[in-house]
């Protein structure tokens, strides 16, 4: 018979996967958007052939279930490419991918918000393909695509839980491992959904806040 | 580097079996799911604040915490209050939960999006709450939501994937047994993403239809 009881080394597992789950998740929302980004700006270009390839395969990665994808990855690409890969590796490219594949849905629509008229008066007066983006694009695309991109890094966040399941030892995984060895489900996996309910509120929140500032230029300042 | 996806052939009645397990999950879930989102949609809208106030929980606790740890919660922790489900039962049960706060979302913005003169006419007719409820409101909520909807279908045939870390051998499970009889997981977990691109894209495709056919009679952007 072994212990069963809660000691302090268990909220260090909890921080500690807790830690590896944000960790993950900042990466992967930093290449994904960064992946994603120039997704849509292939499509703002029309980048022949590669335009409609990446088109393709978003409506892949987001028609499919992430699990499936880790799956792919992990288990897949190592045997087709005769590598090796670690989980955390797999994690990475997975969630990336998935990420970037959101990402260029709301980068798309964003570019598309700023009225067509726009552009032509940003070449009649004489700016550059390159400056337009830069300045008059990209501002007003950023203002319009903060709002869902916050729903997608919630529900981002919440996919990072999936890789527990191929051995990466975030929350989830602490909290299975914590689960197995106390008995007591209801404590474990409410302080876990706890945890990921306050990550996604801080997201939320600080998501809001950018928002905010990125529309500062179009709030009423008054006379 | 080998890829050869038609040494599946003889495995294809164990997708099939897989395919038809996540196919009744999906539904009953569906079921539940819209009951109780018609539910908490109509407790968000009510005058109550207290009614608001529970079902807004409700929705913020089940969208902001991941649907695996909700899955383990109840497959854990159901038996330790002496409820004792199989797994298909619990994952059903978790399914139609967590999409509950999802489709409660979409019919909760069918019913803002009404005229307030529908209602204000049906109370001066003095129809009863209950009649307004069933003939007025619901009908044009849920008709011209059906798209949305659809989407949130489409999220929860994703997430029954995940169903298969309780051991529920769905489509996932019987796949990933598949995998590791063949050692084949590429050409596996290739078609296996291909499926659920399939069935995805079959539903939205129904969803579309079924929303224009019902809102045919109705004129403006909702069709």
């Amino acid at each position: 018979m072994h212990d069963t009881g809660f000691t302090h080394h268990d909220l260090v597992l909890l921080l500690q996967g807790l830690g590896v789950s944000v960790g993950l998740f900042t990466a992967t929302t930093i290449i994904g958007l960064a992946l994603g980004t120039g997704w849509a700006l292939l499509r703002y270009y029309r980048a022949p052939l590669l335009a409609p390839a990446v088109a393709f395969l978003a409506e892949l990665l987001k028609n499919s279930p992430v699990l499936v994808q880790l799956f792919l990855v992990f288990f897949g690409l190592p045997v087709l490419l005769e590598t090796d890969l670690t989980p955390v590796e797999a994690a990475l490219i997975t969630l990336s991918g998935n990420t970037a594949a959101f990402v260029y849905v709301i980068a798309v629509s964003a570019i598309e918000s700023v009225g067509r008229e726009q552009l032509e008066t940003a070449r009649v007066f004489g700016l550059g393909r390159w400056q337009t983006l830069r300045r008059v694009v990209a501002p007003q695309a950023a203002a319009f695509g903060v709002g869902p991109l916050t729903g997608l890094l919630v529900n981002q966040l919440q996919v990072t839980s999936l890789i527990s399941v191929i051995g990466v030892v975030d929350l989830t995984k602490a909290g299975a491992i914590l689960n197995v060895r106390t008995l007591a489900p209801f404590v474990v996996w409410t302080a876990v959904g706890l945890l990921y309910y306050l990550v996604a509120r801080l997201i939320a929140w600080s998501c809001s806040r950018l928002e905010t500032r990125l529309r500062a230029h179009s709030q009423w300042k008054g006379l | 580097m080998t890829f050869d996806p038609l040494s599946l052939a003889p495995y294809l009645g164990d997708f099939l079996a897989g395919a038809r397990l996540s196919a009744l999950a999906c539904a009953l879930a569906l079921a539940g799911a819209l009951a109780l989102g018609i539910v908490v949609a109509l407790m968000r809208t009510a005058a109550s604040p207290l009614a608001r106030r529970c079902a807004g929980a409700y929705v913020d606790v089940f969208r902001n915490v991941p649907f695996i740890v909700q899955l383990f919660f109840l497959f854990y922790g159901l038996p330790e209050i002496g409820l004792e489900l199989d797994a298909f039962g619990t994952g059903v049960l978790a399914l139609a939960l967590a999409g509950g706060a999802f489709t409660s979302d979409v019919i909760r913005s069918g019913i803002l999006a009404l005229d307030p003169g529908v209602l204000e006419a049906a109370q001066v007719s003095g129809l009863p709450r209950l009649a307004i409820y069933r003939r007025i409101v619901l009908p044009i909520a849920l008709r011209t939501t059906i798209r949305p909807l659809g989407s949130v279908f489409v999220n929860l045939i994703l997430t029954s994937s995940i169903l298969s870390a309780i051991t529920i051998n769905e489509l996932t499970g019987s796949a990933k047994i598949v995998a590791s009889d063949t050692f084949q997981p590429f050409e596996v977990y290739a078609l296996l993403l291909l499926l659920y691109v399939a069935m995805t894209w079959l539903v939205s495709l129904a969803a579309g239809a079924l929303h224009r056919r019902l809102n045919r009679h109705v004129a403006g952007d909702v069709a």
